[in-house]
């Protein structure tokens, strides 16, 4: 390998739900989206292309945001149905070797000896392949289902999930390493001494424990985080192995963004080169630099052609009704919203198209196989490391192999991504390098 | 098939955890040692659904108990009731090695908020394609209370008050998408109907839920409803909500009684009875020759101090009363209640403490199934005509694979050529192969 090799990942956006189901490499995406098949397909791709990991993004609610209704959302089949991905990850992992799994789970939907129960169980039957994608939530919609008026307030959310973490990893080493003994001859299944309490008593959870299973094969899972705000980024820089980030703004905010959350970790005492930082790319590669950039172009117009799924996307994150303002008027100042008021702020001023435009002009991977190794390459020395979460919006079998099948290889003959797996273990594997 | 074939489902007692491991037939202790992999369940699941079994049930409950001298010693020694890993992990393997056999999974209404448990459900039954069911539990021991926060249980009447109203947001939720939400136009790009999807905005007593699921109706609508409430008002329950109830009984007639009670109340609910399938424990014994099958069972009634010890730590457990107190060869005080399994306990009542040990009610006098193949199903067809119905759930406390395949490949064909149980499978649903006879 190069002298920088990186890490690859992949960002199942949209969760177990609908992926591609309307286009033209849909296949029977529309009405097989209940099936693991698809996922199992990517799993085994990803896994043949030597990935660390895949995340199943997760939220549990009909969002209906845009317009103030969940018509649009549904009939395009954006941001919905999502299924719970803790019963798709045992099938992921039952049908690759190698790969991490992590699912998402929220901190403000779980109790900590449930989550950490099922967690531990997955890393069981993974044989230490397991991840969990920590968040908070962020829809007052999913609170409202779990009997919530309203999610508790952003910086309430990362205590919470602070205090969760550390009771989940109490939770997951209150049995020793080896107190099973299994000792049939004496008639000793586990040594009593070798499994403990935690009595843990903090400010919103209460939990005795000890787990009611042993030490699993990872002890605790591989975390992954993508908290973005300075507190969102205090938590992981505590807590993550694998930092995702969707920073805008080219290499040098990526700099930045990686910099500033390895200088957090060592401020914790961590080891910086524990916190593998990914960021998210969705590369367009064909055959020729010329196939790629058209398909590119006709990307962008279609999404150029039909604003509304975009932002669908954006009334969803932000809690900002974007369906009440013209298309093409400035968003006036008055405009309010009772979710995020920094993406309102930057909205002010702008018209929707120009400010979905903006969104769209993320860091651009476009060209042949070759080239966009190349570029990956470029940025990554600039960057300082770790690698990319890919991600693609409207997923489908033919992407995928695009990836694993075209992309990969260019990079692995660059030297720059791995060509084997070194050890069994997912946190083992993602610390190599 | 005959006049009044029956149904058969098992219990995976001790839940997704070791079973066997110091007894006869354990296997290599290699095997042993992979008690936290599916190897052992996914083979039983295979076994039954070649023997065209209705369901496959996974208990749990999720604690290391101490009730037992105030420790969690003699729990993890004997390994009685721990570990237990989490059943819904295990049930998507399970799914995937099978095609048709119902999978049944223990979930508990104290530990879940019902929109959890609903979502669940919900992407189980879609995965499975219409195989899933939920065995209703409520917690009954402290020291699963105290895992998630709460001093202590609730008392027992209120957490069935609780699940009264758990099952109404569940059900609540689930039908939240009309089964024609999904319009699938692919011209036009209409995925699902809006006006087709339904907030549930439930206010009640003890739960908050908005609704709609983020998932559309799975192919069965809803888990099939499984339960197992032994009290007056665990069995209220259950005639209101139960579509398949397992339970223990010690004669035929408590059986025939059980049931006669249960399917009245589910009357008084409107229901028709001949929706709820009662299935009762048994743990047959087979063997080659009948004294064969008589020496086994009689040395499988011999227990040794460690097995006294285990049987104290598992009735402590279940009752929540810490049975080291008592003298094992004077009666049990008259006074004696729980908070926990209430039924069972009242059963013990003044009963010698040894004799409550010894004589397991899942296998003794009239209830116990010991002989050939031929013998066992005889056997059961007899105790079925005379408590009317409606199936067997098959437990074998030291689960070993050599027992799943004498059930499954011994007794089950001999029920079968009797016309007792069903030789395919006539639907791809479990509640609608449940409901066929
Ligand atoms: C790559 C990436 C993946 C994410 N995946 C999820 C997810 O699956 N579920 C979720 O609720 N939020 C997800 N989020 C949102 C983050 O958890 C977080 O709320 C967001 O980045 C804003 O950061 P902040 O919480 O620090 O304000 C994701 C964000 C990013 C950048
Ligand atoms: C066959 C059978 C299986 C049971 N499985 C479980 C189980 O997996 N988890 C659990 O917590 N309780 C289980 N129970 C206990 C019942 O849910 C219930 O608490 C018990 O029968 C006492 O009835 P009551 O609640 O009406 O007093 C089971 C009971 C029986 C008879």
């Amino acid at each position: 390998m190069s002298a920088n090799p990186f890490h690859l990942a992949w960002f199942g956006a949209g969760g177990f739900g609908v992926k591609s189901w309307n286009k033209t490499w849909s296949g029977r995406g529309g009405r097989d989206w209940a099936s693991p098949q698809l996922w199992v397909d990517i799993a085994q791709a990803l896994e043949r292309a030597r990935f660390d990991y895949i995340i199943i993004e997760d939220s549990s609610y009909v969002p209906d945001a845009y317009g103030s209704n969940s018509k649009a959302y549904l009939s395009s089949a954006t941001a919905t149905p999502k299924m719970d991905p803790t019963v798709l990850a045992p099938i992921m992992s039952h049908l690759t070797s190698r790969i991490g799994i992590v699912p998402t789970l929220s901190v403000t939907e779980y109790h900590p000896y449930m989550l950490a129960r099922k967690i531990n169980t997955l890393d069981h039957m993974s044989n230490g392949r397991t991840g969990w994608n920590i968040v908070t939530s962020s829809s007052h919609r999913a609170a409202q289902n779990y009997g919530k008026d309203l999610l508790e307030e952003h910086d309430l959310r990362y205590d919470i999930a602070d205090e969760f973490f550390d009771v989940s990893c109490r939770l997951w080493e209150s049995w020793d390493a080896d107190a099973v003994t299994l000792d049939a001859d004496h008639g000793v299944w586990a040594d009593y001494e070798k499994v403990h309490t935690i009595d843990f008593e903090g400010k919103f959870f209460k939990v005795r424990g000890p787990l009611n299973a042993p030490q699993s094969p990872q002890g605790r899972p591989v975390f992954t985080q993508a908290g973005g705000s300075a507190r969102g980024k205090q938590f992981a820089a505590r807590t993550a192995n694998s930092v995702i980030s969707g920073v805008e703004g080219g290499p040098a905010a990526m700099k930045r963004f990686r910099d500033d959350i390895r200088a957090q970790a060592t401020g914790y005492g961590r080891d910086p080169d524990d916190v593998k930082v990914l960021f998210m790319a969705s590369p367009v590669v064909g055959e020729t630099d010329e196939e790629a950039q058209a398909k590119r172009a006709r990307q962008v117009a279609f999404a150029e052609a039909h604003p509304e799924l975009g932002l669908l996307h954006l009334s969803r994150h932000s809690g900002i009704d974007f369906a009440q303002f013209p298309l093409d008027e400035p968003i006036p100042d008055t405009a309010k919203t009772n979710g995020h008021q920094q993406m309102l702020a930057q909205a002010i001023g702008k018209t929707p198209r120009e400010f979905l435009r903006k969104s769209l002009s993320t860091m651009e991977f476009v060209g042949s196989p070759d080239t966009v190794a190349a570029k990956m390459e470029e940025v990554m020395a600039e960057v300082g490391g770790d690698g990319f979460l890919i991600a693609n919006f409207d997923l489908n079998r033919r992407y995928v192999s695009e990836i694993a099948d075209g992309l990969v290889p260019a990079l692995q003959r660059r030297g720059l991504t791995r060509t084997e797996y070194t050890h069994s273990r997912f946190r083992d594997n993602l610390l190599e390098f | 098939m005959s006049a009044r074939p029956f149904h058969l489902g098992w219990f995976y007692s001790k839940g997704f955890g070791p079973k066997a491991w110091k007894h006869q037939w354990a296997g290599p202790k290699s095997a042993v040692a992979r008690f936290t992999k599916p190897d052992t369940a996914v083979e039983l699941a295979r076994a039954m659904e070649r023997a065209c079994f209705d369901y496959f049930m996974i208990e749990d409950s999720s604690n290391v108990p101490y009730t037992y001298q105030g420790s969690h010693h003699a729990y993890l020694r004997h390994s009685v009731d721990t570990p237990k890993l989490d059943p819904t992990v295990l049930a998507p393997y399970l799914i995937a090695a099978t095609e048709k056999l119902g999978i049944v999974v223990t979930c508990s209404t104290t530990e879940y908020h019902p929109f959890m448990l609903a979502r669940k459900m919900n992407t189980l039954d879609h995965v499975s394609e219409g195989r899933i069911g939920w065995n209703v539990v409520t917690g009954s021991n402290d020291g699963g209370a105290q895992n998630y926060g709460r001093d202590k249980q609730y008392p027992h009447d209120e957490r069935y008050d609780r699940a009264d109203e758990f099952l109404e947001v569940a059900h609540g939720l689930w039908a939240g998408w009309e089964p024609d939400a999904l319009v699938l136009d692919l011209e036009k790009g209409v995925f699902a109907d809006g006006d087709k999807v339904h907030p549930l905005h439930h206010e009640g007593r003890y739960y908050r839920s908005r609704g709609p699921l983020s998932a559309p109706r799975s192919p069965q609508g809803s888990p099939v409803i499984c339960q197992a409430g032994g009290s007056a008002r665990g069995q209220a329950f259950a005639g209101r909500w139960a579509e398949t109830i397992i339970a223990s009984a010690s004669t035929p007639e408590r059986m025939k009684a059980y049931r006669d009670n249960v399917r009245a109340t589910a009357a008084a609910h409107g229901r028709d009875p001949d929706q709820i399938k009662i299935l009762f424990l048994v743990s047959p014994t087979v063997d080659e020759t009948r004294e064969r099958a008589e020496d086994r069972y009689r040395r499988s009634l011999e227990i040794d101090d460690n097995e006294v010890e285990y049987q104290l730590a598992s009735l402590s457990r279940q009752s929540g009363i810490d049975f080291s107190q008592f003298p094992m060869d004077e009666p049990l005080p008259d006074t004696l209640v729980s908070n926990g399994h209430q039924s069972m306990v009242a059963q013990w009542q003044g009963r010698v403490l040894a004799d409550v040990i010894r004589g397991n009610p899942l296998n003794s006098g009239s209830n116990a199934f010991v002989g050939t193949a031929d013998d066992v199903a005889a056997h059961m067809d007899e105790v079925m005509q005379e408590v009317g119905g409606d199936g067997f759930l098959l437990v074998n406390s030291y689960f070993s694979r050599r027992y799943v395949t004498e059930v499954c490949d011994g007794l089950v064909p001999e029920l079968q050529r009797r016309g007792l149980t069903r030789t395919a499978y006539e639907h791809d649903h479990l509640r609608d192969n449940l409901m066929a006879f």
